[in-house]
């Protein structure tokens, strides 16, 4: 019985002793390979800093008004932006593979479904963000537009617009998640939601002196009135 | 690469053939149908009378004519020998014309870039440009213009005008204060449609790294000015006589008014933030004729509607203002919305602070800048208001008065707006 | 080398103007003979000129230049007599140079003894030879050419107490043309000069002649009524002699003296001559042109002739009052230079002795259409002596070589007519003509190369210009036609080097060939035609259909 219990513990101390002496290996090279992974990030993301730096992209960004968008959500400039997801992608990627190495069940499986969803979510989280940037924008340039063309319901109608955009960008942020297709696709079968954004869309990106002049002249013709005003030049 | 040679093949080689010259005079006639010949016409005059013994050239810039007056000026060939003759005085030279071809009407901002590579190419030592669609445009206010640069050595030549009494408030109660106070020089019409400069100005502007930017795209010459100022060249100003009425209309308009001047400025204190921010500079603005004329015949103005259009613009914009605007200012604004139409005044000095919190939002970008200028819109409209109430009966003294207050007051709140324009970015939605 | 028989020959003639006085001394007096310039004519031939424009070498008081004539039909002591007058006209001619001499038809001096027998008593049957009023009240509103020393132009003679008329100074009265007498005088005269071999007449002061109650006294139909009568005359009994007028007008204004082809032969294209000058400054080419356009056609058988410079100041009558104050300002800075409206000044020193521009102006003044004439010194580059009085520094010795008095005479300095010049610059010790003809590269071996290139072809005595307008406006460039003789001639009146893309699509196929050095240029082809020119650089170009 005794010898029984000393064996069965002895195999069990030598079980243990050899899936340490298995498993002390594999999470040092995991380690190492999570620390390699952390230069390898780092030396990218400098190299890619320095590429980015002297391609001028936060220049093209600031012309291309994409610049304005990061301040207002309080993120950095473009160059920063890319070389930082660029530093979090790889290093990511490295303590994935390291994780592999442990040779833990199902965790592999695991790893890879995330890296299955992470894009779907990324666009879907990067359409919410464009849309709720561009209903600001377009409501913002609709209200301008009416409040100086002196139209009495000007807010209504900015906020038409941004319902709208939004509706959209809430939509389609949804059927990239997959979640509640069918209402969503019900929702917008609406024409008058399709035709709205369309326009809105065409116009607010397309021109904004188009949207403006359309939306005045929409507004009525408010030149005889303007001719009440002093000259300001 | 496009960049390195935006002047066309075809217009060097005119300038080729034009070689140095004395004098240039551009006209930038990207919106002007008919009255090409008209301002050919005065500008040869002037030459004619004023400087016989120069060598001048005319540079136009246009989109593609087909007929009409457009061909006037264009191909120097054979077209150059038919110089208009005034009897008995002559010039001594050809009164050269060269005109640059667009295949759209090009910008002013394009148009003036033409001009200066032209100036800088010919080695111009006076230049003017002036713009046809104006109706009084006469020899003498060309020869005006010419004259300071290249008699008395100056590099910006700004014109002055008899105005109507209640014409051109906009340079009057933000322009002419707001550039005073910061920019140290007292120009009074910084925007106008015809201006001079010299060769030296025009090399400066036109190696500067600016042509791709919107804000001088329409209205360069305030940038031009400021950009004279920040070199420590000297700038003047010449009374021209009664402010040209162009062609088309009075432009009104006021929100696209204030996109071309109020933008441009904005622009300026955020490229030329050195001349301001941090250094006094202050430079005295010779002015050869009449100070300034004010005219009052009575005018058709709808004073009830621009206070309509104030109060709802702020009731209506208050997010985008709140989100401008300094929160004391603000509300401060608010309060004088409520006020009776009679009662109501726009204080200097509230003016003043709302227009450097827009300034420093600009310069924040808080929100898109097109979208801050436009808000200005019903701002102006109130101050506009007041202005009218309170000068309906004043005379040309008092306004100039009031005028001598309001720019004490932009200049007394210089530091206000160093302090916001320094702060830390705050970003509200 | 005999002259050639040809009527026209004052068409293609290259002209020599000089005077007696300032070009050779044979007898060390001073003074210029023309035993002296018989002795210089080897050196005319070889420059290639083949006329002679002699001024006034009559007997005179010389109160003005020798206008002021005391007798017709003899030559004036200093000068040398009669006889030496026709063996240089013999020896001219022998050497194919024809002379065409001064003729003061208007007026005579007070010395005559034609005006002496007038004004002897009104009852002498010369006395009606005068213009005589008893009052100084006629021909009211006729201008007084020279303001600076005339208060009117009726002079009072204290003999026979009546006044008589002069446009001139009150020391030249004028002939009475209405006196048919005197017009048979002086056809006399001419005859007797035409009888010794004499080749035309400049006839100064022809606007003149009559006078007539309620005008100017100026142009007026009977003085051209007088002028086709001698022609009349001249063309029966001495074909192939010339009439030259002096007429200090515009173009348009002169054209009627050229009639219809029935009055004078030639006559000077004043305006010309001060917008070459004033294009060269102004670097333009705009004064040239203007003024060759409103020149108007003359008849076939007539000429202009042109010039850069003469014995008098640098005319600025024909020009606007802006372009006279341009031309004082850039030529005459010193007031010392300027006399009556004009510029006292030789061509080299107003071209501050720039041999590029020297040659330029030269260019012009031999591929305009019309006779050129050279004036003497200025082959040489001559300069001037600003410090004389009147224009007396533009009329100093001939430069012939840097011996005593540059050559020009054996006299003592002191006695001659007037001091050579003997500055650095121009003095006969750095310009003179020994030195010049031993050097290749001299002006005076260039202008002999010009003027030989110019005789060989007619087309720039006779042709037709046509302008081509290139677009750089410092470039003149025109088109000669004669025949089958074509010539281009492009000038740069610039500083600075210049590119000019000519139009000569008429001429497409045609080679041009420099005339100079006889170099083949690039044929003409569809494309305008690229030339590049040094600074006041000018090139002409023989055009040939090969």
């Amino acid at each position: 019985m005794r010898q029984t219990i000393l064996q069965g513990l002895e195999q069990v101390y030598s079980n243990l002793v050899h899936m340490i002496a298995d498993f002390l290996p594999r999470f040092l090279v995991m380690l190492i390979i999570i620390v390699i992974g952390l230069l390898v990030a780092f030396a990218l993301k400098y190299i890619f800093r320095a590429v980015l730096g002297l391609t001028k992209l936060d220049r093209v960004s600031e012309d291309a008004g994409a610049s304005r968008v990061l301040r207002m959500a309080h993120l950095p400039s473009m160059t920063e932006l890319l070389s930082r997801a660029i530093f979090w992608v790889t290093w990511i990627a490295f303590i994935l593979v390291g994780l592999s190495v442990l040779g833990v069940a199902g965790l592999q499986e695991q790893i890879s479904r995330l890296f299955r969803f992470l894009p779907e979510v990324f666009v879907a989280i990067v359409i919410l963000f464009l849309g709720l940037v561009i209903a600001n924008f377009l409501s913002r340039t609709a209200l301008l537009a009416a409040v100086n063309a002196g139209h009495p319901s000007a807010k209504i109608l900015s906020w038409s617009i941004r319902f709208v955009i939004w509706l959209l960008a809430i939509s389609m942020t949804l059927e990239e998640l997959g979640v509640a297709r069918q209402t969503v696709i019900s929702a917008f079968s609406i024409v008058f939601g399709a035709t709205m954004l369309g326009l809105a869309i065409a116009f607010g990106l397309g021109g904004q002196d188009l949207a403006r002049k359309c939306l005045e002249s929409y507004l009525g013709d408010t030149k005889k009135e303007k001719d009440k005003e002093p000259q300001p030049l | 690469m496009a960049e390195d040679t935006f002047l066309a093949d075809d217009l060097l080689r005119q300038l080729m053939s034009v070689g140095e010259v004395d004098l240039l005079v551009g006209i930038s006639s990207h919106d002007a149908d008919n009255t090409i010949s008209h301002a050919v016409h005065a500008i040869e005059q002037s030459f004619q009378q004023h400087f016989v013994r120069q060598r001048v050239v005319i540079v136009n810039v246009a989109g593609e004519v087909k007929d009409g007056d457009g061909v006037v000026a264009t191909g120097p060939g054979k077209l150059v020998e038919k110089n208009v003759r005034l009897p008995g005085i002559t010039s001594l030279r050809t009164v050269q014309r060269v005109t640059a071809t667009f295949s759209i009407p090009p910008s002013s901002g394009i148009a003036l870039r033409t001009i200066l590579a032209a100036a800088d190419l010919l080695r111009a030592r006076a230049c003017a440009v002036i713009s046809p669609a104006t109706s009084n445009l006469t020899p003498a206010s060309i020869a005006n213009l010419l004259r300071p640069v290249y008699r008395e050595k100056f590099d910006f030549v700004a014109p002055l005008y008899a105005r109507h009494k209640y014409q051109g408030l906009l340079a009057r109660n933000l322009l002419y204060p707001m550039s005073r106070a910061l920019f140290g020089c007292g120009i009074r019409e910084l925007y106008s449609d015809e201006w001079g400069f010299s060769g030296r100005l025009a090399a400066l502007c036109l190696n500067q790294d600016v042509w791709h930017e919107e804000a001088i795209r329409a209205r360069p010459e305030a940038w031009m000015a400021i950009s004279a100022i920040s070199s420590d060249f000297r700038c003047c100003q010449v009374f021209l006589g009664e402010k040209s009425q162009a062609l088309k209309g009075p432009r009104t308009d006021i929100v696209e008014v204030l996109r071309e001047t109020v933008g441009t400025l904005f622009w300026c204190l955020e490229t030329q933030q050195p001349l301001w921010l941090d250094g006094e500079r202050s430079q005295p603005v010779p002015t050869f004729g009449p100070t300034h004329e004010l005219t009052s015949e009575p005018t058709d103005l709808d004073r009830h509607r621009i206070f309509e259009m104030f109060r709802s613009g702020v009731t209506e914009l208050e997010p985008i203002l709140s989100s401008i605007l300094d929160p004391e200012t603000h509300s401060e604004i608010k309060s004088i919305v409520s006020l009776e139409e009679e009662k109501f005044r726009f204080k200097s000095g509230l003016w003043v602070r709302t227009l450097y919190d827009f300034a420093a939002s600009y310069h924040h970008a808080i929100i898109n800048r097109d979208h801050l200028v436009q808000a200005l819109a019903p701002l102006y409209r109130g101050m506009t208001h007041s202005f009218l109430v309170e000068h309906s009966d004043s005379s040309q003294a008092e306004m100039e008065a009031a005028s001598e207050m309001l720019c004490a007051e932009f200049e007394l709140q210089k530091p206000y707006l160093r302090e916001r324009w320094k702060a830390k970015v705050e970003v509200k939605s | 080398m005999a002259l050639q028989r040809d009527n026209l020959w004052y068409k293609d003639a290259v002209i020599y103007q000089l005077h007696v006085r300032t070009f050779c001394d044979s007898n060390a007096d001073g003074i210029g003979d023309f035993a002296g310039l018989t002795q210089r004519l080897d050196y005319l031939q070889e420059l290639g000129i083949n006329a002679i424009w002699l001024l006034p070498f009559y007997p005179s008081p010389l109160r003005d230049d020798g206008y002021d004539i005391a007798d017709y039909t003899s030559v004036h002591a200093n000068y040398g007599s009669l006889e030496d007058f026709k063996i240089f006209l013999t020896t001219a001619h022998s050497r194919g140079i024809r002379v065409i001499i001064e003729m003061v038809l208007n007026h005579t001096s007070d010395q005559h003894t034609w005006f002496k027998e007038a004004r002897s008593s009104r009852e002498n049957p010369k006395r009606d030879w005068y213009v005589w009023s008893e009052t100084d009240t006629r021909y009211q509103g006729v201008p007084i050419v020279f303001v600076d020393t005339e208060t009117s132009n009726w002079a009072w003679d204290p003999i026979s107490k009546s006044y008589y008329w002069h446009r001139f100074f009150s020391h030249q009265p004028d002939l009475n043309f209405d006196n048919p007498a005197v017009f048979e005088t002086v056809w006399d005269v001419m005859k007797f000069w035409l009888n010794l071999g004499v080749d035309g007449f400049r006839l100064d002061a022809v606007a003149y002649l009559v006078e007539r109650e309620g005008t100017l006294c100026e142009n007026l139909p009977e003085t051209h009524a007088i002028i086709r009568e001698l022609r009349k005359r001249l063309d029966l009994a001495y074909p192939g002699t010339m009439l030259l007028a002096e007429a200090n007008q515009w173009p348009a204004d002169v054209r009627a003296y050229f009639g219809d082809g029935d009055e004078f032969h030639a006559a000077f294209h004043f305006p010309l001559m001060p917008r070459m000058f004033m294009a060269v400054k102004l670097e333009d080419r705009k004064p040239i042109i203007e003024i060759l356009e409103q020149t108007p056609e003359i008849p076939d058988s007539c000429q202009w002739f042109i010039f850069l410079r003469n014995h008098d100041e640098l005319t600025l009558e024909m020009v606007t009052d802006v372009e006279r104050d341009y031309m004082y300002d850039e030529y005459a800075m010193d007031k010392t230079m300027r006399i009556h409206r004009g510029i006292r000044r030789r061509l080299a020193p107003m071209m501050n002795n720039d041999r590029r521009r020297i040659e330029l102006l030269n260019g012009l003044l031999m591929s305009m259409p019309g006779t050129p004439i050279v004036y003497y010194g200025d082959e040489i580059g001559m300069g001037d002596n600003i410090y004389l009085g009147d224009r007396n520094g533009v009329r100093t010795p001939m430069q012939w070589n840097s011996a005593s008095n540059a050559g020009f005479s054996l006299a003592d300095p002191e006695r001659l007519y007037a001091p050579v010049i003997s500055n650095a610059v121009y003095g006969y010790r750095a310009v003179n003509v020994d030195a010049q003809e031993r050097s290749e590269h001299s002006l005076l071996r260039w202008m002999k190369s010009l003027i030989q290139v110019r005789n060989a072809f007619r087309v720039f005595s006779r042709g037709t210009i046509q302008f081509l307008n290139p677009s750089n406006h410092r470039v003149l460039a025109y088109m000669r036609q004669f025949g089958e003789e074509t010539v281009l001639v492009v000038n740069n009146l610039s500083s600075s080097a210049q590119a000019v893309e000519l139009d000569v699509q008429r001429y497409k196929g045609c080679v041009p060939i420099e005339m100079f050095g006889r170099s083949l240029f690039p044929r003409f082809g569809n494309l305008p035609y690229l030339l590049t020119l040094g600074p006041y650089q000018f090139y002409w170009f023989q055009l040939r259909r090969i």
